[in-house]
């Protein structure tokens, strides 16, 4: 076998029994009472409308796994299409979800053990904790250490546990329709209600609907997941579906609806009466079962879940250190479990039911709007092997049946839901954004037609981006430089893993409006200088983002735009027709310049040939942008680099100037040193050049670059291109290529 | 078996468990391989539980196996050895090591034991048992202790940068 095949062993068995196991739990076991009590018979209803919305998100969730089968599933899929934002919504909306419904199939497991068992409560500091809670906390407990130091054989349980919980709810049901009275069915709908209770209910009991995604979360380990993961997805919510709508129905019409209205343990009371108490017997020990296998299941998917966030930065990658002898990511166990606990501990079993379901319709809310996202923008490795039937119907109903059962929740519920987003939201906006590294989908596509999208639409899209990334801007101005510009802008952000941003700015009269320029002026060239960008960026296999801004400015409107975009470095031209005349605020520009946040490359044109490279250095920062500069070169163009150092004493020369390429990791670069005259030392070096590199030697290159004062004659006497470096004072390229 | 005598650290197989033991096993058994003018095979297996969930996500396994053969690469590099490693998937690690080593006819396995004898081996099975009892080539274990007096200075630097990383 290969290694792919031994990585990937879920089998469709295995894949199917995941889903399975962790939604028939709690659910099915506890809820038909209180289900009843609202609906009468009408509950069986509301399960099989629960599955059909579940069916919904299902064949979103089985298109998504199969075109990126990764760890982390449904959080993967949102947080690749939409972006970190609602990336940072899911996860956490997944990962609390799980622990709520952990907490509630927790506190089942508590509802049936204290039937059997007499658990009496206890009084700490006044505060009484029932004995249903007690056995929750002690089961929950036992789960987190299971999965703390990963007993592989509970896995395998899983496929048992399934197969005895199936043929026990069959047995009930053979019995039970052998009971059946069908007028006890009638009135199916409860005269006094109406129709009014069953999305309320729905609501309810969606808990029992929650497995089917985590299969998503694992679907990196099932074989040839193509074909079984949506098997298994599809599979896993109709099996669902229908044993709850047979249970129900046999349990409403083989007893009085009023043995199970209100009932927690209904479906062990039915037993009795219908089997003996070897059915009591038998459902107890089901619901001991489903419970316990939902709440291992979901405690394993909420560390996967984990993994694939602190990944994507959207929390700490410390959460999942993997333990060293159990190689169990331990912290994020212990850190769920701790989350299970307290939520034991502080609601009752009607709030962890709800807010479980809640939060998990959000998320599948966000699948289907993810999957719609993923086929309009349709990028080229989104090859899905299993395809949504009837799009675009089945995802936007997908969509709006889950956030609009939201609405049937208590009011309370709702308000939890919407706190949450907004916690999410602004985990991302404070801790997460400056984390992040990667982008969505969704804001790709945004960004790179920005020129088309409506001005809000890219305006609130920039401002959640993502700002983790190395960000190279490249202001666009003349044709004849963009190709050039755009190489070595993309090559370092390559180098760095990082984005290009080209940004082309458009001057407009002061006399002209902003606003009606939008509108009067042809962009013709803008766009054609633009669309030249994006396939030159894409030759490099850089990712790139382009925006077109209109100023009264020209030049000093670069210095904004790179605020506005966030840039790390900016890669500028600078010639005749480079970004038109300066303004006529020097003063402003010297202020502007003196303290850049980013690093700054100014390129002199005369053809951008990076074969042959002199960096002269005399140590200090701006020179480390040079040298990273050209280990850049080195690494994507194979440049010959030579550094050039002058001074006093060649010997003294050579030992700093060898240790300077050392500690920058260009130790196997020609290395030259001189003495005499700085500049004539240069331009006798460069001859054979094709690429000086040159760091400003003091602050405020720009500004005097645009005065026409700059004092190094160099750049205008020697025949290569000249590439002059200034870096920030903030953090800089050479921190983050060595650090 | 072989039938000439082979110096044990010619081409031995190193299992490694994680990054602690990574650190740990470079630290003593690279210097003895290159003191023999030997290579290294390291292999870091990464357990599966054969049709259920694993304990923790292949792809998050898959970068902790990344961290530890970079490891590895740093002590090879220091040591100025030649280095090939090795990834498995296996439901037992002990088989798994003990393929790897005859499929490169190593010398021997060379390891450093990690920790006493644990009453949580019943949960992990206990891999050095089975490599000792199971092989059919010499199986070395080596003081993991004595990293400090063999190459500290060496190794020690290399294990802080790692741990901030």
């Amino acid at each position: 076998m290969t290694d792919e095949e031994l990585a990937k062993d879920l089998g469709p068995l295995a894949a199917l029994t995941i889903g399975i196991g962790t939604m028939i739990g709690a659910g099915i076991f506890v809820l038909p009472g209180a289900a009843v009590l609202q609906a009468g018979p009408l509950a069986a209803a509301a399960f099989v409308l629960g599955g059909v919305i579940a069916l919904l998100t299902a064949a979103s969730a089985s298109e998504l796994g199969t075109a990126m089968p990764k760890s982390g599933g449904a959080y993967y899929y949102i947080n690749h299409a939409l972006g970190p934002l609602f990336g940072s919504v899911a996860g956490w909306g997944n990962w609390m979800g799980l622990a709520f419904a952990s907490a509630f199939y927790m506190t089942g497991f508590g509802q049936y053990v204290v039937t059997f068992l007499a658990v009496p409560s206890l009084v700490i500091g006044g505060i009484t904790i029932s004995g249903v809670k007690l056995v929750a906390l002690a089961g929950g407990s036992l789960f987190v250490f299971v999965n703390y130091v990963g007993a592989k054989e509970t896995g395998r349980l899983q496929n048992a546990i399934v197969i005895i919980l199936l043929g026990i709810l069959a047995v009930f049901t053979v019995f039970g329709l052998l009971n059946a009275d069908l007028a006890k069915l009638r009135p199916f709908v409860p005269p006094d209600k109406g129709v009014s209770p069953l999305l309320p209910v729905t609501g309810l009991i969606f808990v029992s609907y929650l497995g089917f995604v985590q299969i998503t979360s694992v679907a990196e380990e099932i074989k040839n997941p193509g074909k079984n993961l949506p098997r298994a997805v599809l599979g896993s919510v109709i099996i669902v579906t229908a044993v709850y709508a047979l249970v129900l129905v046999t349990v409403l019409a083989a007893v009085d609806n009023s043995v199970v209205a209100g009932n927690d343990t209904a479906v062990v009371d039915v037993a009795r009466i219908l089997i003996g108490p070897v059915g009591a017997a038998a459902m107890l020990f089901g619901g001991l079962l489903a419970t316990a296998s939902s709440a291992n299941a979901s405690i394993l998917a909420s560390s996967r879940i984990n993994f694939a966030m602190g990944r994507d930065r959207i929390v700490s990658k410390e959460l999942n250190e993997i333990h060293p002898r159990f190689g169990t990511p331990y912290r994020s166990i212990a850190i769920t479990g701790g989350f299970i606990l307290a939520f034991i501990l502080l609601a009752d079993v009607g709030t962890l039911a709800n807010a479980g379901s809640v939060l998990h319709l959000i998320i599948y809310g966000l699948l289907n709007v993810s999957l719609v996202v993923m086929r309009i923008a349709d990028p080229d490795d989104y090859q899905p092997d299993y395809r949504v039937p009837l799009y675009p119907f089945t995802p936007i109903l997908g969509a709006i049946t889950s956030f609009a059962l939201i609405a049937f929740f208590a009011d309370t519920i709702v308000l939890l839901a919407v706190g949450f987003v907004v916690f999410a939201m602004l985990w991302y906006a404070v801790y997460a954004r400056g984390q992040a590294t990667k982008q969505g989908i969704l804001g790709k596509y945004v960004l790179q037609r920005s020129e088309e999208m409506p001005a809000a639409a890219v305006s609130a899209t920039t401002s959640v981006q993502p700002d983790g990334g190395y960000r190279v801007m490249v202001p666009l101005a003349n044709p004849a430089s963009e190709r050039d510009l755009v190489t070595l802008g993309g090559s370092v952000a390559k180098a760095n893993n990082g984005t290009l941003v080209g940004v082309h700015i458009v001057q407009v009269p002061d006399q002209t409006a902003l606003e009606s320029a939008r509108t009067e002026y042809d962009f013709a060239e803008a766009d054609e200088l633009l669309e030249q960008a994006r396939l030159d960026a894409d030759e490099l296999d850089v990712d790139i983002e382009t925006h077109t801004v209109l100023s009264h400015r020209s030049f000093e409107e670069v210095f904004d735009a790179a605020e506005t975009y966030g840039a790390d470095l900016v890669v500028m031209g600078w010639g005749p027709d480079s970004h038109g005349a300066p303004g006529r605020a020097e003063s402003a520009i010297e202020e502007m310049t003196s303290t850049l946040p980013y690093d700054v490359l100014v390129l002199k044109d005369r053809g951008f040939d990076p074969s042959e490279v002199l960096v002269p250095t005399a140590g200090g920062p701006d020179s480390d942008l040079s040298a990273s500069i050209a280990l850049v070169l080195k690494e994507f163009y194979d440049a010959n680099v030579t550094l050039l150092h002058v001074a006093d004493d060649k010997r003294q020369g050579e030992a700093f100037l060898s240790e300077w390429a050392e500690e920058r990791g260009l130790g196997d670069a020609t290395l030259a040193v001189e003495t005499g005259d700085v500049e004539t030392a240069i331009e006798s070096h460069a001859r054979d050049k094709s690429l000086l590199v040159i760091g400003a030697t003091e602050r405020g290159l720009l500004s005097r670059l645009v005065r026409g004062t700059l004092v190094l004659d160099v750049v205008d006497d020697v025949d290569c291109s000249v590439l002059l470096a200034e870096r920030t004072r903030k953090r800089s390229l050479r921190e983050r290529l060595f650090g | 078996m072989t039938t000439r005598p082979e110096p044990l650290f010619s081409r031995p197989l190193v299992p490694l468990a994680n990054e602690e033991d990574a650190e740990v096993t470079c630290g003593v058994a690279f210097p003895r391989i290159a003191a023999t003018d030997g290579r290294a095979y390291v292999v870091h297996v990464i357990e599966k539980a054969g049709g259920a969930p694993d304990k923790a996500g292949v792809e998050q396994r898959e970068e902790l196996a990344e961290d530890v053969f970079d490891i590895a690469r740093r002590a090879a590099d220091a040591a100025d050895i030649e280095l090939e490693t090795d990834l498995r998937f296996d439901t037992d690690v002990g088989d798994a090591i003990l393929d790897a080593a005859s499929e490169v006819d190593a010398s021997a396995i060379v390891f450093t034991p990690r920790g006493g004898r644990s009453w949580w081996d019943i949960f992990s099975g206990d891999v050095r048992d089975r490599l000792i009892r199971k092989s059919d080539r010499p199986v070395v274990v080596l003081p993991g202790d004595d990293v400090e007096l063999e190459s500290g200075s060496e190794t020690e630097p290399d294990g802080e940068t790692d741990g901030e990383k």
